[in-house]
Formats: structure tokens, C-alpha cells, sequence
């Protein structure tokens, strides 16, 4: 019992690590990317290449007043950003960084909530992350706030939908709803070069939860939530120090999980990447070390491609966004899904 | 045994959460004024109050969400049921029909302009 109460937690500790160890290098990535696409310098003062501005910027916030206005809600004022770091890391607990190994005479598997319903889990958790917005924009207790916290909802609710749809096209397609059989099913090659990914099969679902992850994460172009020039900041406005530095957190964190969903889904999640599976596998941990890797590798990646994305496209107008969601995405997404269905049927006739 | 997991994974996050919370609590200085504890409305006295009136369209939208999630929900088990079952054609047939209703549904939400946003 106290075995098995220890190994949770270090499978915890870990999983909880590596969003929030790499969450500095992440917000630095990012500032640069910006900075490079944009032809400007960049933070390059504090440390080698600015490395240590994300840590002191951390430092900041800790010694900075937090200003607890008197028109907020106190309780939920206080409880939302709590909501939404912890909601924004449920998803973690059921991702598997690596596949199963054997860790001398046992069998560990290395997700925290072992479930052969991971998956859905995995989505019903992310869902949850409307929740701390909205509470944080209701108990603000400021228009600019519920404005912000309203549209966020409105644009995540109506993205989870054609989201949905790809989610199930891939089911259908996987069989399964155990990640660990998604990610072999993903396993191999066809013709010997092309890798069995996921995005081969269904590139059209694959853009749908691609378009979907932006939308969840507040991400522009779809960042309607915290549109600057008419909502101030959104649903954060009146927060300040850590509690606004929490908010940031579980966005990043969000971005990371639904991510790494979409790894799993459509990447082949920790399935050893094309040239890094040349590596012969002489000794039981180098496996386990280059699934780790390759997820690694994919999720900076999808990161890289999110600093890209925002720094191309322009901001959505809130109309054409809804119409976006509802009328195009939609109605792509179950066409997409009844064309799978029947081609499978009749092609199993 | 999987529940405690996830009980642990919960508390431990909350801990993070609160001690995050807390260290800038106890390390912040604390100097409260009557301006700082204004509702921030781009520098001027705020006008009239946060719960006011908000378009219905963020209401309808939250409840047709609702109405298309379950119906989605509903798809999952089925599309897991469908590669372990034998007599398909029963299945596909179901499936058709639930797309059909489903469809209908969409385009009287369409045509009824329930999501249209711009005037």
C-alpha cells in the first residue's frame, strides 16, 4: 500500500515537472520567437540569451502586491485561479509519457489515473477549463471581465463540438479508447517511409482539432477572450501577482495538454520518431528514454508552430468566429465522420 | 486503487495551486488605497454596474453546445462498440438515422438564424 502510495507520487511529481519545468523555457521561446519573427531583439539582457527573464519575471510577480479589490466576489475571486491551474493539469494525470515498461520484475505504467478510459477523461478535463474563466470573469465583478469571460466560453464550447467529431472519427478508426493501443496502432511504417500517424489517415479531422486546440486555449487568432484593444485583458482584468501568473500558467499548461491530446491522436504520440528508432535498443531503458524524447520533440514542435501561428494570422472578428465554429467546422466534422463510417463499412463488405 | 490515484493527483495540484497563492500573499507588500480598489474601467468612475444585461446569444449558444455535445457524447461508445461487433449493417443502419435526426436538428438551428451574430 505505502509502495504503491509512494510510486503515485513520484509518477505525480514527474508528470507535473516536466509542464511547469519547461514553462519558463516555453514563455521564452515564445517572447523570442515573436521577437525573431518580427525582426526585433528580444529579452537578451538578464542571463546567456536572456535565458533567466522568465525566472526573474517569476520572482517579480512573487514580490509584487496582490491588490484584493472590495467589489469582487471574495470567494470565487479567490477559487478561480485555483480552478483553473488545477483543471488545466487533470488532463496530465492521464497522458502516458512513455509506454509501459518493465522496471525489474514489474510492469509500470507510467500514467498517474491508469484508465482504459484515459482518453475521455483526458477531454472531459480539458473541457473543465471554461469553468475557471468564466468564475474568474463572473466574480471580478467588472464588464470588461464578464465580457471576456463570456466570449471565452462561447468560443471554447463551440470549438469543443467539431473537436468532438475528429475525437470520434479517430476512435472509430483506432477501435480503441486505451491510449497505449492508439499509440501502437500508430506504431510502424507504411511503404517503409511513411510514418503510421494518425494525420495520414484522417487530415481532416486532424485540422479540426487542430483549429479546436486554438480555440480551447484562448489562443490567437482566436484570443477573442483577451482582445486588447476592446476588452482591456478579458477575464483576468482585475487579478494581480501570482493569481494573474496562475492564469497564465494554466493557459500554457491547457496549451501543453492539449497538445500532447493531439500528439497522441494524430502524431503517434510517444511512438519513437522516423531516425531516432536507428538507435539499437541494447539495455531495457533505452526505449522507455527515447519514447520520452520523441514526445519531447513533438510537443516543442506543436509549440514552436503555436508561436508561429500567432504571430502570422490576424485576430478573428467575434462573428466570424462563431460562424466559423458553428457553420464550417460543424457541419466539416460530421461529414468527415459519416464519410469515415460508410467508407469503412463498405469497404469491410 | 486507480481512485486513489487520482485522488492524490488532485490534492497535490490543489497544494501546488495554494502555495503559489500563498507565497505572494506573504511575500507582496500590502498598501491599500482608494483608487487601487476601484473597478478598473480604463481609468474613468465606473459606469452603472457588471450584471447588466448580456446578448441571448451567449445563452443559446451555451444550450445548443449542450444539445450537440451529448449527442457527440453519445457517438464514442458507439464508434468502440462498432469494431467489436458482428452484425454491423444493425449498427451502421443506427447511425444513419441518429446523423439524420442530428442533421435536421443543425439545419433548423441554422435557418431559425439562432447563431447569427452580426446584425
Amino acid at each position: 500500500m505505502l509502495e504503491a502510495i509512494i510510486e503515485i507520487i513520484i509518477k505525480t511529481a514527474v508528470i507535473m515537472a516536466f509542464p511547469l519545468g519547461a514553462l519558463p523555457l516555453i514563455i521564452h521561446v515564445e517572447r523570442r520567437g515573436a521577437a525573431f519573427i518580427q525582426k526585433r531583439v528580444g529579452p537578451n539582457r538578464v542571463g546567456p540569451f536572456g535565458l533567466l527573464q522568465p525566472l526573474a519575471d517569476v520572482a517579480k510577480f512573487m514580490f509584487k502586491e496582490e491588490v484584493h479589490p472590495s467589489h469582487v466576489r471574495p470567494f470565487f475571486y479567490s477559487a478561480a485561479p485555483l480552478i483553473a491551474l488545477v483543471v488545466a493539469l487533470l488532463p496530465l494525470a492521464c497522458i502516458p509519457i512513455m509506454g509501459p515498461f518493465q522496471f525489474f520484475d514489474r510492469t509500470v505504467y507510467p500514467e498517474v489515473f491508469r484508465s482504459d478510459m484515459g482518453i475521455f477523461f483526458a477531454f472531459a478535463a480539458s473541457a473543465l477549463g471554461s469553468y475557471g474563466i468564466l468564475l474568474a470573469g463572473w466574480a471580478s465583478n467588472n464588464k470588461y471581465t464578464m465580457l471576456g469571460a463570456l466570449r471565452a466560453c462561447a468560443q471554447m464550447v463551440s470549438y469543443e463540438l467539431s473537436l468532438s467529431t475528429a475525437v470520434v472519427a479517430m476512435i472509430f478508426i483506432f477501435g480503441t479508447n486505451d491510449i497505449h493501443l492508439m499509440v501502437d496502432w500508430q506504431t510502424g511504417y507504411w511503404f517503409g517511409f511513411i510514418p503510421k500517424w494518425g494525420v495520414f489517415v484522417q487530415p481532416v479531422a486532424a485540422m479540426l482539432f487542430l483549429v479546436g486546440i486554438f480555440a480551447e486555449s484562448n489562443r490567437l487568432p482566436f484570443d477573442l477572450a483577451e482582445g486588447e484593444s476592446e476588452i482591456v485583458a478579458g477575464y483576468h482584468l482585475e487579478y494581480s501577482s501570482m493569481k494573474f501568473a496562475i492564469f497564465f500558467m494554466a493557459e500554457y499548461v491547457h496549451m501543453i495538454a492539449l497538445s500532447a491530446l493531439f500528439i497522441i491522436m494524430f502524431f503517434g504520440g510517444y511512438s519513437v520518431l522516423p531516425g531516432l528508432d536507428l538507435i539499437p535498443l541494447s539495455n531495457p531503458f533505452i526505449l522507455p528514454l527515447l519514447q520520452v524524447t520523441s514526445l519531447t520533440i513533438k510537443i516543442a514542435l506543436m509549440i514552436w508552430f503555436f508561436v508561429w501561428v500567432r504571430w502570422t494570422f490576424p485576430r478573428f472578428r467575434y462573428d466570424q468566429l462563431m460562424n466559423l465554429g458553428w457553420e464550417r467546422l460543424l457541419p466539416l466534422g460530421i461529414v468527415n465522420l459519416i464519410i469515415t463510417v460508410l467508407f469503412v463499412y463498405f469497404r469491410n463488405q | 486503487m486507480e481512485f486513489l490515484s487520482f485522488v492524490i493527483f488532485l490534492i497535490l495540484a490543489t497544494a501546488l495551486g495554494l502555495i503559489l497563492m500563498f507565497i505572494s500573499n506573504l511575500l507582496g507588500q500590502k498598501k491599500k488605497t482608494v483608487r487601487k480598489n476601484d473597478i478598473y474601467e480604463s481609468g474613468v468612475n465606473p459606469v452603472g454596474s457588471a450584471t447588466r444585461q448580456y446578448d441571448i446569444k451567449f445563452f443559446l449558444t451555451a444550450i445548443l453546445f449542450l444539445l450537440f455535445d451529448v449527442e457527440i457524447v453519445f457517438l464514442l461508445p458507439w464508434a468502440i462498440a462498432y469494431n467489436n461487433a458482428t452484425n454491423t449493417g444493425f449498427l451502421i443502419a443506427g447511425f444513419v438515422f441518429f446523423m439524420a435526426v442530428l442533421l435536421v436538428g443543425y439545419i433548423f438551428v441554422i435557418n431559425s438564424k439562432a447563431l447569427k451574430w452580426e446584425e
